[in-house]
């Protein structure tokens, strides 16, 4: 599915709304104040229960105490990092959380991390930093993903089968990235809509 | 679960409990979250300036503790890019485009460092702190960093230069 294919998805969620009354979100991130300001994101669109933790121990200690809906979880959450975590959650077999819906907040939307958090069982990915408009979306594509489930010997998480066509030079990148680098190239950062058609399941009949 | 497949791959539908409760009726229309959840997020940007005040101070006291000791270490690494990644992150949400940028440039530089494509060079660390302390002041923090062309066009020359020079060349 290409990016201009997941566009057309999306736009087709425009018209769809979102009901977080009395879901259980959690928010996991080091920094008190994005916490805040994502908090206050959800709090507008209409959520009522809203947990934050600040890292990995408090999202296994809140998943442990409660039953939770949705985790927003920063990829770098520390020490062993969101992707870990998701991971964890997604193996652990005599878990009732393994299915639960997992967005990670990343600012390294390098094409190599995005497939590591779709790899870990990431529901979706939304990159950093964030507006309204794009976490609404998020929650909604979420909402209304119809991927199924794989488990197998190296995975269990959402579908990851996708189709993409590539990204030609330069699309993607952050505007900021004009600078050459000699450094090691690892992909060029990705956008919203290229990280979107990389969760977007190609296979015929689960594109409603 | 629904089971669609037998054996070691198993393809099965799952319908979790956010999915049943987010698609009930009684949402709020898109527009009307989004802008609900923007009021709440301007209502934050009173306590925004504090908050990069205690950012740009743990952030300093990480370089800080970095110089004392002649050269970085991991730890402290890790805490100037924490720090400068929350406030580029927050800055861009709050809409303080100058102290994003700022800080996504630290934040490119001190990348190149952990990834070993940069050398660690004390200077132009902390040229960016200057940067940023003069980025949270009246009146560039509303600016955008095209209005200070030639702070912006110095950063980006700084980071470049950071590329360009051997990790292993001596600070």
């Amino acid at each position: 599915m290409t990016a201009n294919t997941s566009r057309d998805s999306r736009s087709g969620l425009r018209n769809c709304t979102v009901n977080l009354r009395d879901l259980t979100i959690l928010i996991a991130d080091p920094g008190s104040y994005m916490r805040r300001v994502v908090y206050g994101m959800l709090r507008g669109f209409g959520a009522n229960r809203i947990l934050e933790v600040g890292d990995a121990t408090g999202v296994l200690t809140a998943l442990t105490n409660q039953k939770v809906d949705i985790l927003i979880c920063d990829a770098k959450l520390p020490p062993q990092g969101g992707l870990a975590v998701t991971q964890a959650i997604r193996r652990n077999t005599a878990d009732e959380n393994r299915t639960l819906p997992i967005l990670i907040m990343t600012s390294d939307t390098k094409q190599a991390t995005v497939k590591n958090a779709r790899d870990a069982g990431a529901s979706m990915v939304v990159a950093k930093p964030m507006s309204p408009t794009t976490l609404y979306d998020r929650l909604v594509w979420i909402a209304f993903d119809r991927r199924q489930f794989i488990d197998c010997p190296t995975y269990f998480g959402p579908d990851r089968r996708f189709k993409i066509e590539g990204y030609p030079t330069g699309v993607g990148r952050r505007a900021s990235d004009k600078i050459i680098q000699v450094g090691e190239e690892t992909g060029p950062n990705l956008d919203q809509d290229d990280i979107d058609s990389l969760f977007m399941a190609a296979r015929a009949g689960q594109s409603e | 679960m629904n089971d669609k497949t037998s054996g070691p791959v198993r393809i099965f539908s799952v319908s979790t409990r956010f999915q049943e409760m987010a698609q009930r009726p009684g949402g709020l229309p898109r527009e009307i979250a989004i802008e609900r959840a923007e009021v709440q997020i301007e209502e934050f940007k009173a306590e925004f300036v504090d908050w990069v005040d205690r950012e740009l101070a743990e952030l300093t006291a990480a370089f800080d503790s970095a110089t004392a000791q002649g050269g970085p270490d991991e730890a402290a690494i890790e805490a100037m890019y924490l720090r400068c990644r929350q406030l580029r992150d927050t800055g861009s949400t709050m809409g303080l485009e100058l102290i994003t940028f700022v800080a996504d440039n630290l934040c490119q530089m001190i990348d190149g460092m952990r990834s070993g494509s940069a050398a660690y060079d004390p200077a132009k660390i902390e040229c960016h702190i200057d940067a940023l302390l003069l980025a949270k002041t009246e009146p560039y923090r509303n600016m955008d960093p095209d209005q200070v062309f030639e702070m912006i066009d110095g950063l980006l020359r700084v980071r470049e230069r950071a590329h360009l020079r051997p990790a292993t060349e001596a600070q």
